[in-house]
């Protein structure tokens, strides 16, 4: 399901920092969501100004209902019209239509709160996820008046009665805290996920070097929480013993939406969606779904299983995630991956003591170093897979790797035999301990800040690139040059800390490179001679051993001018090609063409 | 590309082999036929033209073959040297019965299937093969078999002899009351395989049949990835870089289980003449489908509000939000970021700092470029400090010119045969979401405090059993090695994917065996599905303490869901409902709708009340169909009807959903609801939104069938 989405509105009076920040904070989210989360809805209510406006539907209501409430961006999937106008409004200092001006009355929380409510009811009816994000430095709207309290705390009901969640921003102004006594804990309810772990509200407010702004993108981001879990199953963690966990897609690659084909003819631009019909391959005829059998390619023909029959292939029983013994955790080794791990945390809904029994587990494999292995099958009919349970450690703890993930478990699929490939590789040269001793210098002085590689400082630049390209269309801006790419080496820092040290091992390597090539010549001569002197088998050595790799530039232009390429075979040219770098595809003349040109071009 | 492989099976069809020996059910022919089954089973599902195979029966009742000579009586060629098809499989199936006779040379068969071999792959590079499968209960001929041994060895041909119950010292079997005759020829064939040289096999062919039943990975050739050059500093700029000329090949690449095609049913070619007496009723005609794709725009004056497009009138461009972003032919590369070919290191972390969960994905393995003393030692350095060091190196990689750029970590490793560098691609800032989970050793409460003591969190007894428990299941040594020494337990090299074997054994069942049910998962599949028995049974102890001191408790079903009818409260703990005035309660207005009827549920204390509130609801509900334009106002419609359902089912008040459900059915499909809305009544089937049944709430007189023959009746 979707997510619908926040509902940011603030009020703020003067044209100050928080009212800017707030507006900056959903301008960004904005942009961020439509890369991160493309089918999420979003919309921006303002409360506490002057002008009032609602939909213009045709029920007449307009924003009479509603008054002070102006909704700046309706729910939907955010329009690029949407990012400008909220961008416009961030940047526009004069703000000429006075959007911005604050109202003169109190605005009525039950009304803003009820606005809300009919935001979500009519645009993002029966999604899976409704939240509406309140942010303000009034802790107090309505001080002297009850009935207006009781009737915003009504209003506040109903929306947890739609499964709406209500998340507070709070803004502290100046030196004063947000009390949340005042008001707006009759407002926001538990999360009931979230069992006895209460939510914790943060105040926003600037200083300590971090902007008001950051400081609100950063208590947002902290409010992220998974829409829905990806299953819900027994973990047996010995036999007799179960506990429910929910899985969780906590690191998944995120890729650029697909192209879509978009319509041109009509007064505006329109995705054109697709329709798929099938048809039969001997008779074209259009094909119904209740026709469609599966079958399998063997040997030429088909062979067919009924549907329940593959229901039955696909059986290995109901899901779990099944714990077959524990092993140091050393033992896994290092290549031993196929797939993103899946985050697991305890849920009392089936067992309970669920929490507890998981708690336990994650505390020992952490102190032991150890992990699980489990059989696991993680939705009815899925591929059972062998996997690792690995513990998170919690994200203060100063031992952690991860200080952005959760502390939990994770289920890390291991690859299977079948997943193996084999390497065909000989023992190249060892080097002499000096040159290890120089590369170990380099290595010491070219940590990672603080020793962890940190995913959140390196944006994917291609999936940045792509969006912010697409921004720029959508928008109609100027196509910026160069993309930031931040996952770049920080070469000039490098030579910095480590380039006399790089010297020192280039040196030193190149004396051994120079030995090694000469005493590797000779032996390669005495071979010669050996082989000289037995003829039966000199011509299939020969025929080895001009290895693409060891063709020399000018041996190869010379082969090119004679002539001599066309009559290697298609075996030496692939490697000819394949050591330079160029493809090693398609027919022997097109090889040699490749090469030729390849010699031309670099000679 | 794999080798060619030319293999000639002899199976001996003497009338000797129609006998059931020992325990097994089955004829001496069909149980040695299983392994042949599944060896030809795999070459066909290979479909591989280079892939060919022959058949020759010996001791059949016919003399069918190409070499004229005496002593060659009794032998027939079943199947050409060539590729199998289904068909060709077919054909032999029938071609593969007991014969009348005892007579045929086993030793001429041999000859035979050699000269099959030498005529079909002339002097070309093959990888050829003879299986020879008997009883040993023919009449064999020694003369000359080292003649023929020679001969054998020659022509390149590894030959393989499987015998019915031949003697098997080293697999522990031995055969009572051997026939002579059978002994002799055992030691006969025995002899000429140990003159064919190396490559021949001697066994019986139990140790075949067992051995089958392990499964095989495939092997694939090893794939290079990146072929150049890898990078620490800049080479354009820098005095000093490390620059290594590498090749990086695949270490893990996920196999997939073989997928199904689509397919139906061939439409009857010919006229119903031909029908009538169609033989081949059993063997149903599939044919593939296509797919074809028709696209559509919105358009408010077309019917249905939408029309066709051709598909060449459209342009290709991107979502950005709701707006749809055209991209002319001419830039159609514009959103792509521009990259060159590299491989750079653009830092190290230690070891202990990097937690393989956040591995993204399959390994690859990286080494130095052969050939090339300057990389190979420098690579070695590399390898070396990171290793001394306990050490991994992140880098960035763009495997080939304008491939988006990935992180990986480069992990040292090093064999006797090869030293290298793994990698496992890592994550970008976006594709970690920092979602908060509560932390699991303590719990915070509302009120901020921190508490170590809570039902949430484990007590001290429950730790210590845990403990026990985990290190009492250690298999870290729990395997056995060749040498029958304690070893790992479950390595990967003894995980096969389930999945992919399941399937494959299925298949190759159906297609020798097609009137047979599919048969069970092969046990060694479910080798890893549950803890080893014996060590369980030995630790028992150690888990009945554990399930003690957790206490889990199962949630009956019925109260799984079942809303607690205690008041929800905000925060603050503030009574909502009391605020409201009882003259507000029960009436449940449109704009409102579903707070309003909960409300009215939870304070209701008559059935009239909920009766009353369900009505009101229903005719909003009706009233927001028959108001909605096109479907703009389903989903709110959708979400009352859930919230209906879900609610009256835990008051036990299934009946009056029930009640209403059925009433709106008739509405829906009537047409008495703003026109034609079965469409609404598809989306209500599809969620689910039917009679609530007696599984579903005690209280409810809706059988299970009664409740299925609510969606499928119209």
């Amino acid at each position: 399901m979707l997510e619908p989405p926040p509902a940011s509105s603030s009020k703020k009076v003067d044209r100050d920092s928080p009212l800017q920040a707030a507006l900056k904070c959903a301008h960004h989210l904005m942009e961020q969501r439509i890369i991160s989360n493309p089918k999420d809805m979003m919309g921006i209510l303002l409360f506490g100004t002057e002008k009032t406006k609602f939909r213009d539907d045709k029920d007449g209501r307009g924003g009479l209902g509603y008054p002070n409430c102006y909704l700046f961006t309706d729910l939907d999937v955010p329009a690029a019209d949407d990012v400008k106008a909220l961008r416009a409004l961030v940047e526009d200092e004069e703000d000429e239509e006075e959007v911005l001006k604050p109202a003169t009355d109190v605005v009525s929380m039950s009304n803003v709160l009820f606005c809300a409510n009919q935001i979500f009811t009519t645009k993002a009816a029966n999604f899976g996820s409704r939240r509406l994000f309140i942010v303000t430095d009034n802790d107090d709207p309505h001080a002297s008046d009850k009935a207006a309290r009781s009737a915003a705390a009504v209003r506040a009901k109903d929306l947890y009665d739609l499964g709406i969640t209500i998340d507070l921003f709070p803004i502290a102004r100046g030196e004063s805290n947000f009390d949340l006594g005042k008001f707006y804990d009759d407002i926001v309810y538990r999360d009931v996920n979230a069992e006895a772990n209460g939510t914790e509200v943060r105040t926003s407010k600037s200083g300590d070097g971090l902007s008001l702004l950051n400081s609100l993108i950063s208590n947002i981001n902290s409010k992220q929480s998974p829409k829905r879990a990806l299953f819900h199953i027994p973990f047996e963690i010995a036999p007799g013993l179960r506990i429910t966990v929910k899985g969780y897609n906590v690191v998944s690659r995120q890729a650029p939406a697909r192209t879509c084909y978009i319509w041109l003819d009509g007064e505006k631009a329109q995705i054109a969606t697709g329709e798929t019909t099938r048809v039969a391959e001997d008779s074209a005829r259009t094909v119904e779904k209740q026709e469609i059998k599966k079958a399998y390619k063997f040997g030429g023909e088909y062979v067919y299983f009924t549907p329940e029959e593959q229901k039955q292939i696909r059986d290995y029983g109901p899901p779990v995630i099944r714990i077959i013994g524990f092993k140091n955790r050393n033992m896994i080794p290092a290549w031993a991956s196929v797939k993103k791990s899946t985050f697991i945390f305890p849920s009392e809904e089936d067992y309970i003591g669920s929490s507890r029994v998981f708690s336990a587990l994650w505390q020992k494999l952490l102190d032991s170093d150890k992990i699980g292995i489990a059989w696991c099958v993680l939705r009815s009919n899925s591929q059972p897979v062998l996997a690792a349970v690995i513990p998170s450690r919690e994200q203060s703890d100063e031992a952690s790797g991860t200080p952005y993930l959760s502390a939990g478990l994770w289920i890390s699929p291991l690859p299977a035999a079948d997943d193996l490939r084999d390497i065909s590789a000989e023992r190249g040269l060892d080097c002499s301990e000096d040159l290890k001793t120089k590369m170990r210098v380099i290595v010491q002085q070219l940590n990672l800040p603080k020793g962890v590689y940190n995913p959140l400082k390196y944006p994917n630049p291609a999936l940045q690139w792509h969006y912010k390209i697409l921004q720029t269309l959508a928008l109609d801006e100027e196509v910026p040059d160069k993309p930031e790419d931040l996952t770049e080496p920080k070469n000039k820092a490098i030579n910095k800390r480590a380039g006399g040290y790089l010297e020192d091992w280039a040196e030193t390597l190149k004396d051994e490179a120079d030995r090694a090539a000469r005493s590797r010549s000779l032996k390669r001569e005495v071979e010669d001679d050996e082989i000289s002197e037995r003829p039966a088998k000199q011509r299939k050595a020969a025929a080895d051993r001009p290895s693409g790799s060891t063709f020399s530039m000018a041996q190869l232009k010379a082969a090119v001018e004679s002539e001599g390429l066309s009559k290697m075979t298609v075996a030496q040219l692939k490697d000819v090609a394949g050591a330079k770098g160029l493809s090693t595809s398609g027919r022997k003349a097109d090889l040699v063409e490749r090469i030729e040109q390849w010699v031309e071009e670099n000679s | 590309m794999a080798d060619k492989e030319a293999t000639v099976f002899i199976i001996d069809l003497g009338a000797s082999m129609k006998a059931v020996h020992g325990a097994r059910k089955e004829s001496d022919l069909d149980w040695s036929m299983s392994y042949v089954w599944d060896k030809i089973c795999n070459v066909v599902a290979s479909n591989r033209k280079t892939l060919c195979v022959g058949v020759v029966g010996l001791r059949t009742d016919e003399t069918n073959h190409t070499l004229a000579e005496d002593g060659y009586d009794n032998i027939s060629i079943l199947q050409p040297l060539g590729p199998m098809s289904m068909s060709s499989l077919k054909s032999l199936q029938t071609k593969i019965k007991p014969s009348k006779t005892t007579q045929g040379d086993a030793i001429s068969a041999i000859v035979i299937a050699v000269d099959m071999i030498d005529t079909y792959t002339k002097k070309n590079k093959w990888k050829r093969q003879i299986y020879l499968i008997t009883d040993g209960q023919g009449e064999i001929d020694p003369d000359d078999i080292s003649d023929i041994a020679r001969k054998i060895k020659d022509s390149n041909i590894e030959l393989t002899v499987l015998g019915v119950d031949f003697d098997a010292p080293d697999y522990g079997y031995k055969e009572e009351d051997k026939p002579s005759v059978k002994k002799q020829n055992e030691a006969t064939l025995k002899e000429l395989v140990d003159g064919c040289g190396e490559d021949a096999r001697f066994a019986s062919i139990v140790e075949a049949i067992d051995d089958m039943n392990e499964p095989r990975a495939k092997s694939v050739k090893p794939y290079k990835t990146y072929d150049g050059p890898l990078t620490l500093g800049d080479p354009k700029n820098a005095p000093a870089v490390v620059e290594i000329r590498v090749e990086r090949y695949f270490k893990t690449h996920l196999a997939r289980p073989v997928t199904a095609s689509t397919v139906v049913v061939k439409e009857e070619q010919a006229g119903p003449s031909q029908a009538a007496d169609d033989e081949q009723m059993d063997g149903v005609e599939l044919t593939a489908v296509k797919q074809t794709r028709t696209y559509k725009v919105n358009d408010p004056d077309a019917p249905g509000g939408k029309r066709d497009v051709e598909f060449e009138s459209l342009a290709k461009g991107y979502e950005y939000g709701r707006t749809a972003v055209h991209i002319s032919e001419s830039d159609h590369n514009i959103t792509k970021l521009q990259t060159q070919k590299s491989f750079k290191i653009i830092g190290f972390i230690p070891k202990e700092k990097y937690e393989p969960l956040l591995n993204l994905g399959e390994s690859c393995v990286t080494i130095a470029a052969k050939y090339d003393e300057r990389s190979e030692l420098a690579f070695s350095s590399l390898v070396w400090a990171l290793s001394e060091l306990d050490s991994y190196a992140v880098a960035r990689l763009v495997t080939k010119d304008e491939k988006d750029p990935i992180m990986v970590l480069l992990m040292p490793y090093m064999e006797p045969n090869y030293v290298c560098l793994y990698d496992v691609p890592l994550p970008f800032a976006e594709d970690v979401r920092s979602y908060q989970f509560p932390p699991l050793d303590r719990v915070v409460t509302v009120s901020g405090q921190t508490i170590t003591k809570h039902r949430l969190l484990p007590s001290d007894e429950l730790n210590q059993a845990m403990s026990d428990y985990v290190d009492a299941m250690d298999i870290s040594n729990y395997g056995i090695d060749q040498d029958g020494e304690p070893a790992e337990y479950a390595t990967i090299d003894e995980i096969y994917n389930p999945a992919i074997h399941r399937i494959n054994h299925a298949i190759k069942q159906r297609a020798v065996y097609p009137e047979k049910p599919v048969p069970e998962i092969p046990p060694v599949l479910l080798r890893f599905a549950a803890p080893p028995t014996e060590l369980v049974e030995t630790i028992q102890a150690t888990i009945d303490s554990l399930i003690k001191a957790a206490d889990v408790k199962k949630v009956p079903p019925k109260a799984k869901g079942k809303r607690q009818r205690e008041t929800v409260k905000p925060i603050s703990g503030l009574d909502v409902d009391a605020l409201l005035g009882g003259e507000k309660k029960g009436s449940i207005s449109p704009e409102n709708a579903i707070p309003d009827f909960k409300r009215a549920l939870n304070s209701s204390e008559e059935v009239e009340q909920i009766a009353d509130a369900t009505k009101q609801m229903g005719a909003i509900v009706q009233s927001l169909i028959t108001d909605s334009f096109g479907d703009n106002k389903y989903a709110q419609a959708m979400e009352s009807i859930g919230v209906m359902r879900e609610e009256l089912a835990n008051l036990e008040e299934p009946g009056q959903y029930n009640d209403f459900v059925r009433d709106l059915k008739k509405n829906l499909l009537s047409g008495t609801l703003g026109g034609d809305r079965r469409d609404f009544w598809f989306k209500m089937r599809w969620a689910k939104l039917g009679l609530i049944n007696q599984s579903q709430s005690e209280a409810s007189t809706v059988t299970l069938e009664e409740a299925d023959e609510f969606y499928k009746s119209r």
